[in-house]
């Protein structure tokens, strides 16, 4: 089994020296690289010759054991010798040829993109929730309450008896929880630049300013129903998840984008922000309808909720707080009225 | 530099004039690029190292020059491991700035001094996976260099307006083309300041110009809108009002993004023509770039429209067309043999800074 010569060039390890030469393959499956008077150049076992990939119509590259190397744009020729060594050449340059088959890869490519981030991103954000040791939210949340201490928070100046009376309904409300109430610590904080605010850290830590117990003034229901919102939030994992879609998606398109152009790539980038703000939203609504479950749950009045939100509407329309609960939670006519109609089905439902 | 300097970087009429050129094909390239996004979905992004190796040896080895032609020998499981590396420390920073504002600024800063570090590496990393005629490239810059180049320069560009764009690119260039080599050999790149700021003049009336036209045009369309008393209160308190308030504002700010982007890219095309040209390797061959900034904006804006509405197809033909200008208007003067070089590179530098030029798209290829 002796093929024909492959016409190519050779250089000389690591030399940019070239030298007009050919490449045999000879009985004992030994592959030699002759200058055009015949004399070897170079010589290795077939089956240790480095070829390198086929793509397109580039030149082939076959490295020799001594470092020297043959280039030839006879690819074909190579695919051969391979061949003829019993060397598998690569099947992806198959795929490659343009033939009518990459019409299929085109409908594939747009079917799976549409399927990765319907299902496999929402896929992979709860197999990495699952895989997440607890000591991951505990320690975030533990260096975020520092941080917000030593900047943003003041300590409250709500009077014994009203964090009392607060802290024991609110531990009634996540008794139903699943964490229960041992999963739950209620802090007093004094706003300062956040204003009127409520949030929860994904350790099932929660913060309720004074400025907020004070617009809801007499209507206690409606300081509960935002904690049963935020209960929610640390129920549902909602950071985490906010997270692993955020850096899911920023890993794809980082994948993605050496193929499609740094142009098109800020495209997406921009597009996913977007999209992460709907995102966001749904959250919050899904956070809403967890309040009006736990609060009819508790016996208490599922309705709270939307009345806060009526409130913080016509009271806090145009105040001045900038980063107030208005700004990540924005009460708008459609999310007061979805709120209620929901709290009205659950409440004569049971 | 002196004049007697520019002079030398002017070719001899003893040299041989070798264009460079591109010899890949859109129809060819498009079965590749399908194949890759294909396996690439499929493998959840796993295949993408293996893709960018095969994307870089179609278009270098496509890339020919004196009857020779690039090639690129990354390993594909290295630069996978590189790209793990870079979406954990994401992963990592996208978590501390969503739980801890401070600390994540913090870790931005530091990020931000790591970033010359990063492009130092990744320009070292490709120089060496970049061959020539069985020769590797290396690259000899430091980090104070990249400093220099990436972070100051892009501050004082940033900073100035645009006015002391100029000395951003002349560290650049210097610092990317200067520290290159070729084997052994190095190369140099002294692009001359005055050079460069003209370059700057051009795209700096096409800046002012095309402000006021998109000013005047602004101020006609708000004056149309008052006149219909559209009631904008009631279209804030609602979700789709938060959607059509995004809408516009990105509709009013694209033309003047567009507009950037332009001014950007005959900026650049010109400062690539001068830093080129000033640019010689080993001491004797010439490089020479003659882009028509006009047509190479041209190219890469009309490449962007026509790879976006059709949903990507047209990338492979986009990604040819702007390769084979880029080769057609590049030129090497030769002042003897390309036979005498030696590679001293072997594979050994990290490839975490590669990923992340690719991650920033500042990926830096010939």
């Amino acid at each position: 089994m002796v093929s024909d010569p492959i016409v190519g060039i050779w250089h000389p390890p690591a030399s940019s020296r070239a030298v007009a030469a050919s490449l045999h393959v000879g009985e004992e499956g030994i592959v030699q690289a002759r200058d055009v008077d015949g004399k070897p150049l170079s010589a290795t076992p077939g089956l240790k010759i480095e070829v390198s990939d086929r793509i397109g119509g580039i030149v082939r590259r076959l490295t020799f054991l001594d470092g020297s190397v043959f280039e030839t744009p006879d690819n074909d020729g190579v695919d051969k010798a391979l061949k003829a060594l019993k060397r598998r050449p690569g099947v992806v340059h198959e795929l490659e040829r343009f033939r009518p088959r990459l019409a299929l890869f085109v409908i594939a490519v747009v079917a799976l993109s549409f399927a990765i981030y319907r299902y496999a991103v929402p896929l992979l954000v709860e197999a990495a929730i699952l895989l997440t040791p607890p000591v991951v939210p505990k320690l975030l949340s533990q260096s975020v309450m520092i941080s917000l201490d030593q900047t943003l928070l003041e300590p409250t100046k709500l009077s014994q008896q009203d964090q009392a009376a607060i802290a024991a309904e609110f531990g009634r409300l996540a008794e139903i929880a699943p964490r229960g109430a041992a999963g739950y610590v209620l802090n007093f904080r004094g706003g300062g630049a956040v204003g009127p605010n409520a949030f929860a850290l994904p350790d099932g830590t929660l913060v309720l300013t004074d400025e907020l117990v004070a617009l809801a003034g007499s209507d206690r229901e409606a300081v509960l129903g935002v904690l049963a919102h935020e209960i929610g939030h640390v129920e549902r994992e909602h950071a985490l998840r906010r997270i692993y879609r955020a850096a899911g998606v920023a890993g794809l398109i980082m994948m993605i984008g050496g193929d499609i152009g740094s142009g098109a790539q800020d495209v997406l980038v921009q597009g996913a922000a977007l999209m992460s703000l709907s995102y966001s939203r749904d959250q919050e609504r899904d956070a809403d309808r967890y309040a009006v479950q736990l609060m009819h749950a508790a016996g208490r009045d599922p309705l709270a909720i939307a009345r806060f939100f009526d409130l913080l509407a016509t009271k806090l329309g145009d105040s001045g707080y900038a980063d107030s609960f208005l700004s990540t939670h924005p009460p708008t006519p459609e999310r007061i009225e979805d709120t209620r109609r929901y709290a009205e089905e659950v409440a004569a439902g049971k | 530099m002196n004049d007697t300097a520019s002079a030398e970087t002017r070719p001899a009429p003893s040299m041989r004039r070798e264009p460079f050129t591109f010899t890949g094909t859109g129809r060819e390239y498009f079965g590749i690029w399908i194949v890759n996004v294909l396996l690439t979905i499929l493998t959840l992004g796993i295949y993408s190292a293996w893709a960018k190796v095969r994307r870089n040896r179609y278009f270098y080895g496509n890339t020919r020059l004196a009857g020779g032609s690039f090639d690129y020998h990354a390993r594909p499981v290295r630069i996978l491991i590189g790209r793990l590396i870079v979406l954990v420390v994401l992963l990592v920073y996208n978590a501390a700035v969503q739980f801890v504002p401070l600390v994540g600024g913090l870790i931005g800063v530091a990020f931000l001094f790591a970033v010359p570090w990063f492009v130092m590496r990744g320009l070292r990393f490709s120089a060496r996976m970049t061959s020539y005629r069985n020769v590797r490239f290396d690259f000899s810059g430091g980090y104070w260099g990249a400093f220099l180049a990436y972070l100051l320069g892009g501050m004082l560009t940033w900073g100035s307006l645009g006015l002391l764009a100029p000395i951003a690119s002349q560290w650049a260039w210097n610092y990317t083309l200067g520290n290159l080599r070729y084997g052994d050999r190095p190369i140099s790149c002294d692009p001359r300041l005055e050079k460069l700021y003209g370059q700057l003049i051009m795209p700096a009336a096409v800046l002012i110009v095309g402000v006021m036209a998109l000013l005047a045009a602004a101020a006609g369309v708000f004056i149309l809108a008052s006149g219909l008393e559209l009631d904008f209160d009631q279209q804030l308190s609602s979700d789709v009002g938060l959607f059509g308030i995004l809408t516009a504002v990105y509709t009013a700010f694209l033309p003047f993004f567009l507009l950037y982007v332009l001014v950007g890219m005959l900026y650049r095309a010109g400062t690539r023509n001068i830093a080129f040209n000033e640019t010689v390797i080993d001491g004797r061959h010439l490089l020479a770039s003659r882009i028509s900034r006009w047509r190479f904006a041209w190219i890469a804006i009309s490449n962007f429209f026509a790879t976006v509405f059709t949903l990507g197809l047209a990338r492979p033909w986009a990604a040819v067309r702007m390769a084979r200008y880029l080769a057609t208007a590049t030129v090497l003067y030769s002042a003897g043999s390309l036979d005498d070089y030696l590679s001293t590179v072997k594979d050994t530098t990290g490839v975490v800074g590669a990923e992340y030029m690719d991650v920033e798209g500042l990926d830096f290829g010939f």
